[in-house]
């Protein structure tokens, strides 16, 4: 059988910084969660659909999150939501995430101290 | 999907993660499971095939297991610190039950027994109750912590040694501690109790210990062997 495809070196953090993200919005349940990080980032992220819990379950456990059981058509479910612990939490992420992007950017487009990286002929 | 369910609480509760834990984890892979099934369903698989993506898409028994395992701060005591929870906490606790039942002891002999020079006598009225609870504690302690010790390593699937780390101490110390109670000369002075180890008569005391630790061992042991009969759940 087939492995399915996530990013398992470069998602160190990131799963975490995108769900204290979506949380930030809208209280959701695990099953969403998913769906919405494939749906907005285009697919170009992939978390493990099983894997999404124990980072949940970890936020949780940190105060960065809460959860209430809600049952919906029947079934009960369990949402998430994003406490002021986590909203500081988002913010030191987001904001780590974003300089050590654009770092990253400046090398491979050459920034003040070297050459674009270009594509082989 | 009940076999990746029970394969996977195996394997978390076999690495040392919390049993309540364990139980959330694998409620919201079951529900999650359930909507990929739907989802499935809904773009056109049949049942079969659609239970077979959705399983596909959840992910395999290692990775699930690995991203709980991997996370110390789901790990339970019992396995962070297997000699504390099994080797220290029931002596604690058992030395805990007998200060309580000496001193249930003491201050009913104070309040019921005044005029007497031992509370070893019997008792009528509230006293009865009273000292009742201090009995229970006495008696009781070393049943109650040595029931718990096989519940946590059963839970746990903890490695069969750590519960005996723990039952065959609070056993021995059971079935050997006597209490006395003296009061001293000249009569209405100090009231005392205390507890030891004789070791006169000791012969007797390890028939008890013996009696303890069967008494608490046993669903442990029935636990164990019920598990080991079970086709792919071999005991821990």
């Amino acid at each position: 059988m087939a492995t399915r495809e996530t990013n398992p070196h470069f998602m160190n953090g990131v799963p975490e910084l995108l769900i204290l993200r979506l949380l930030h919005q809208d209280e959701m349940y695990g099953y969403e969660i998913v769906q919405a990080i494939q749906s907005r980032t285009g697919a170009v992220i992939t978390v493990g659909e099983g894997v999404v819990y124990p980072v949940l379950h970890g936020l949780k456990r940190d105060g960065a999150l809460s959860s209430r059981r809600k049952t919906v058509n029947g079934r009960t479910r369990i949402y998430y939501c994003v406490t002021p612990a986590g909203s500081h939490r988002l913010a030191d992420l987001a904001a780590t995430w974003s300089t050590l992007t654009a770092a990253i950017k400046g090398m491979l487009t050459g920034g003040p101290n070297g050459d674009a990286v270009k594509r082989p002929a | 999907m009940a076999m990746l369910l029970n394969d996977l609480r195996e394997r978390l509760l076999r690495a040392g993660v919390a049993p309540a834990s364990v139980r959330l984890y694998l409620a919201e892979l079951a529900d999650h499971l359930a909507d990929l099934t739907e989802d499935e369903r809904q773009a056109g698989r049949g049942r079969a095939e659609a239970d077979a993506a959705a399983l596909f898409r959840l992910g395999e028994a290692d990775g699930l297991a690995k991203a709980m395992i991997e996370r110390r701060q789901f790990q339970a005591w019992s396995a962070r610190a297997p000699w504390a929870i099994f080797g220290l906490s029931p002596l604690v606790l058992l030395a805990g039950a007998y200060l309580g039942a000496g001193l249930i002891l003491w201050s009913g002999w104070k309040m019921f027994l005044s005029g007497a020079d031992t509370p070893f006598v019997p008792i009528h009225g509230p006293a009865v109750v009273y000292f009742g609870l201090g009995k229970l504690a006495y008696f009781g302690a070393p049943l109650l912590i040595g029931w718990a010790i096989g519940l946590i390593a059963a839970r746990q699937r903890s490695n069969a040694a750590w519960p005996m780390v723990g039952l065959i101490p609070v056993a021995l110390i059971a079935g050997a501690v006597q209490v006395h109670a003296v009061r001293s000369p000249p009569a209405g002075a100090a009231y005392r109790v205390w507890m030891d180890v004789p070791l006169a008569g000791m012969a007797g005391a390890l028939l008890h210990s013996v009696e303890i630790f069967l008494i608490t061992a046993t669903p442990y042991v029935i636990w164990r062997l019920a598990r080991a009969r079970l086709p792919d759940r071999p005991a821990a």
